[in-house]
């Protein structure tokens, strides 16, 4: 049994699981799932999209080289079985786990702080730009006109000048034509 | 209310569901790269003899894209087109491959010849 290595997000693939595609040159490509294999039938460069280790590693979010992945190998030479060999090497695997947990939480807080300083930086400038530039508003002031507002007055004409007879000073819209 | 389609929203490329068969599938950047693009292998792959499968009995064919073409004038736009240019931009930079996905994943890189002998761990407690 042998876990293979996802082509796209290279992920493990355990026996059971994922699908194979085998290329007409005889190289077999493993996917962990069909989003990798789609991806892959899509024909893109797993080192231009971002969830994969391929570009984690490219672009340097990820540690890529170090000691502890020096273990890890594609033996095509079967070991004899050997209780002792066995313990050692699930030891081994735990403790080297763990040695890369915090060699690697190490190399993501540093990649934190930088990343942080820059924002903060960047905020800052940004305020300062702000002040510099923002335009300043000036308070409206209530003015005192000096000539008191004319008011409108309603003027009253009595009922009686409205005469039903002559609207409008004779120019009425009645149905006499002159 | 109609839908409102817009122009411009396929990118020379038409068809994606029946190109991405595997079936379908022609040939790979990391093959182009690795084996057509040698000059003794580009050589052939220019100067094939006469096949009556092909597009253009197989005679204007360009490496870089994989692609046949019915004419010299047709295969000599498509070396001026932005398809083309597009495809040499990304040959330019080393093609992915089965190792580099492996070496990703932090295997390393001591692949076909792997050593019989027991890995020696200790210097792994040291560290």
């Amino acid at each position: 049994m042998r876990i293979e290595k996802c082509y796209f997000c290279s992920k493990s693939v355990y026996p059971g699981h994922g699908i194979g595609f085998v290329r007409n040159d005889a190289k077999m490509f493993r996917f962990c799932t069909s989003k990798c294999h789609k991806n892959f039938k899509m024909k893109r460069n797993p080192r231009k999209v971002k969830w994969t280790k391929a570009f984690r590693k490219a672009v340097g979010r990820e540690m890529s080289i170090d000691p502890t992945y020096g273990f890890e190998k594609r033996r095509n030479i079967p070991v004899r079985y050997d209780r002792e060999l066995v313990q050692t090497t699930v030891k081994a695997m735990k403790r080297i786990a763990e040695i890369r947990q915090k060699r690697e939480h190490f190399i993501w807080r540093a990649r934190m702080r930088v990343a942080k300083d820059k924002l903060t930086a960047h905020r800052k400038k940004k305020r300062q730009l702000e002040k510099a530039t923002s335009v300043k508003l000036i308070e409206p002031v209530a003015m005192e006109s000096e000539e008191p507002e004319r008011i409108r007055e309603k003027v009253k004409v009595s009922a009686k000048s409205r005469s039903a007879l002559i609207p409008g000073e004779g120019r009425s819209m009645g149905m006499d034509i002159d | 209310m109609g839908r409102l389609r817009r122009s411009r929203t396929h990118h020379a490329q038409r068809d994606v569901h029946r190109a991405s068969r595997t079936r379908a599938r022609t040939r790979d950047l990391d093959q182009i790269q690795m084996i057509d693009l040698d000059p003794k292998n580009r050589a052939k792959l220019e100067a094939q003899p006469l096949d009556f499968e092909r597009p253009g009995l197989g005679q204007h064919y360009c490496v870089e894209c994989a692609k046949y073409y019915e004419t010299d004038t047709a295969l000599k736009s498509h070396w001026k087109s932005k398809v083309h240019k597009r495809r040499l931009k990304e040959l330019r930079e080393p093609a992915y491959t089965i190792q580099e996905s492996e070496f990703a994943a932090g295997l390393s890189t001591q692949g076909r010849q792997g050593t019989a002998t027991a890995p020696q761990w200790e210097g792994a407690y040291s560290v």
